[in-house]
């Protein structure tokens, strides 16, 4: 609420945002139009018919729900990594002393400027030589390791403001350190964590890179849309359910649960509130 | 909030009772604590960073074709690297695209930011929509903007021929001059929202009596947002920028949809060479050796996080 606001402004803003969605409303409506009208443009008004022909044939043409079930398990096991080792971390880095502590602590949050591409040579030869070339596990390790630089951090910042009254009270009352982990930090870190989660589960589940190199059948959804674009680019109709199955459950989680990326980006780069 | 239920487990009323009360035979030290807890996600570090990151820079200093055994080449792949007229487009590449990218995003971001934060209840709707793009996954995102660049039926030439500028008309991503500019339309596309966001939140933490005092100052709208709003959002400004400038020195997701580093290499940043030399090419110790040029370009734009980051580490 700032003063006397031009009226210019509302209109101006929804115009931009109207533009800003034309491509998901172009997404949305190839797959509603049979195919013989998507090839003239989606936003072609010569004829327009609404079908979900597309809709009911693409299951059978691509494996899709084999892809939404493997993009379902890397991105839950990747999530759940962090979720669960990102705060046992932050914990003891936060409140015990240990040799390395710092040197350990500075390594694993400045690793969070290093691009996916550094990765991929190494792990690729270690993969193959391990066979485990499209195992969904050469995914999530890599998508779980370069997770920590962010999550360990995001973690730790909410420590700073943990009252260190509870460790002490609960140490006076005979609790180790793991059990000042367990009952104490844990149960009170449930917001960081959540956001660890919702970020996590974001950028797994988009993933491009990692499952492209590493997999050749187990495809999560996107490399699936990557590789059904190059081979039936005729199907637009057909790609484009493919597209909106692919995004569906990252746009929903992003669109709910906006506020944690915000938060998560900040983390990303340092700042602090 | 949560902590305050903690407090009744010791709370006023007498000894904990239950949960608090474990018996623990023998107590782990600090030490040994730290390293259990700590000791899975190391595991993970070292294989999934620390190996990866130090391999790849051994791995820059051989000679190594697929399956063949690896020889060792001293500075050769780098030597080769700067006669490669390849990958000197792509260090041109990767420049233009952080820069204009970066700096396309952010203006964007924040300006829309500005106006949104005259009337943060009205736009909120609008805000969603413009940070929903953020959220399509990037392989998506380039299946909309295919259709919006098709050579036969885009949107975009569809657009020209309606407005009479038929003449305009051409294949988008398979002209050499003008895919790059392209794909990055569509990169900041999928950006601007995250600047929008952290701009957004800057201006929203800004001092209300600021604004009160200058309106009743007699300002206008025109006046606050330079001399207040502006000024005061910087720290949203400088977040988004590193990010931004971050995330498009890594960028591979949308050029592989679109373009595939083509037409003629005019879209294949260092990040898309990598993949081709390394994954296509299979001349690992070439790629690994463009990789490590991607790393340290990328660590000189983060030395002022890292430098923050170090010294906020206690």
């Amino acid at each position: 609420m700032i003063g006397r606001t031009p009226r210019w402004i509302v209109p101006i803003v929804g115009l931009i945002a109207l533009i800003w969605i034309v491509p998901i409303i172009g997404l949305v409506v190839t797959s509603l139009r049979p195919i013989s009208e998507v090839i003239l443009g989606w936003w072609s008004l010569e004829k327009f018919t609404l079908t979900l022909d597309a809709w009911t044939v693409v299951w059978d043409k691509y494996p899709l729900a084999y892809a939404f079930w493997i993009s379902c398990k890397i991105a839950i096991i990747s999530t759940a990594i962090p979720m669960l080792l990102a705060p046992a971390a932050a914990y003891a880095f936060h409140f015990l002393k240990f040799r390395f502590r710092r040197l350990i602590l500075i390594l694993i949050i400045n690793a969070f400027v290093l691009p996916n591409q550094v990765v991929i040579i190494p792990l690729f030869r270690l993969w193959r030589d391990l066979g485990m070339i499209d195992n969904i596990w050469s995914v999530i390790i890599p998508f779980a390791g370069l997770s920590f630089a962010w999550a360990v951090f995001l973690v730790k910042n909410y420590l700073e403001d943990f009252p260190y009254d509870l460790i002490e009270a609960a140490q006076v009352d005979a609790c180790g350190p793991l059990a000042r982990f367990f009952y104490i930090v844990l149960p009170n870190s449930l917001t960081p964590i959540a956001a660890v989660g919702i970020l996590q589960f974001m950028w797994t589940w988009n993933g491009l890179l990692l499952p492209v190199v590493f997999l050749r059948d187990e495809l999560p959804l996107p490399a699936l849309l990557a590789r059904i674009q190059g081979v039936y680019d005729r199907n637009w109709d057909q790609v484009a359910v493919a597209a909106i199955i692919t995004t569906i459950v990252p746009l929903l989680v992003f669109i709910i649960f906006q506020r944690f990326f915000t938060a998560g980006a900040q983390t990303k780069s340092g700042s602090k509130e | 909030m949560s902590i305050a239920q903690t407090t009744e487990m010791g709370g006023p009323n007498g000894p904990p009772k239950g949960t608090l009360r474990i018996k623990v035979p023998k107590q782990l030290s600090d030490t040994q604590a730290a390293w259990f807890l700590l000791a899975p996600l190391l595991i993970f570090f070292a294989i999934s960073v620390v190996y990866p990151v130090i391999e790849t820079i051994r791995l820059s200093f051989y000679d190594i074709r697929g399956l063949a055994p690896e020889k060792f080449d001293g500075w050769r792949n780098y030597v080769k690297l700067f006669s490669d007229p390849n990958f000197l487009t792509s260090l041109k590449v990767t420049f233009i695209w952080a820069i204009s990218a970066t700096f396309f995003s952010v203006t964007i971001g924040w300006g829309l930011a500005m106006l949104c934060s005259l009337n943060p209840a009205k736009t909120l709707v609008f805000r969603v929509m413009i940070f929903a793009a953020y959220g399509v996954s990037e392989a998506v995102s380039g299946f909309m903007w295919l259709g919006i660049y098709r050579p036969d039926y885009g949107l975009l030439n569809g657009i020209l021929e309606g407005i009479g500028l038929s003449g305009w008309t051409q294949p988008w991503l398979g002209n050499p001059s003008t895919a790059l500019g392209a794909v990055i339309v569509a990169y900041v596309w999928t950006q601007v929202g995250l600047p929008l966001m952290t701009c957004f939140a800057s201006i929203q933490s800004i001092p209300k009596n600021l604004f009160e005092a200058a309106y009743i100052d007699g300002a206008k709208s025109g006046s606050v947002m330079r001399h207040i709003i502006a000024p005061l959002s910087m720290p949203g400004v400088r977040v988004a920028i590193f990010i931004n400038l971050l995330n498009s020195l890594k960028a591979f997701d949308l050029i592989f949809i679109l373009t595939g580093g083509g037409p003629v290499r005019s879209t294949e940043t260092v990040g898309f060479f990598m993949y081709r030399e390394s994954m296509l090419n299979f001349k690992l110790g070439y790629g690994a050796a463009s990789t490590v040029i991607l790393l340290i370009a990328v660590l000189i734009v983060s030395i002022p996080l890292i430098m923050k980051r170090t010294g906020d580490a206690k």
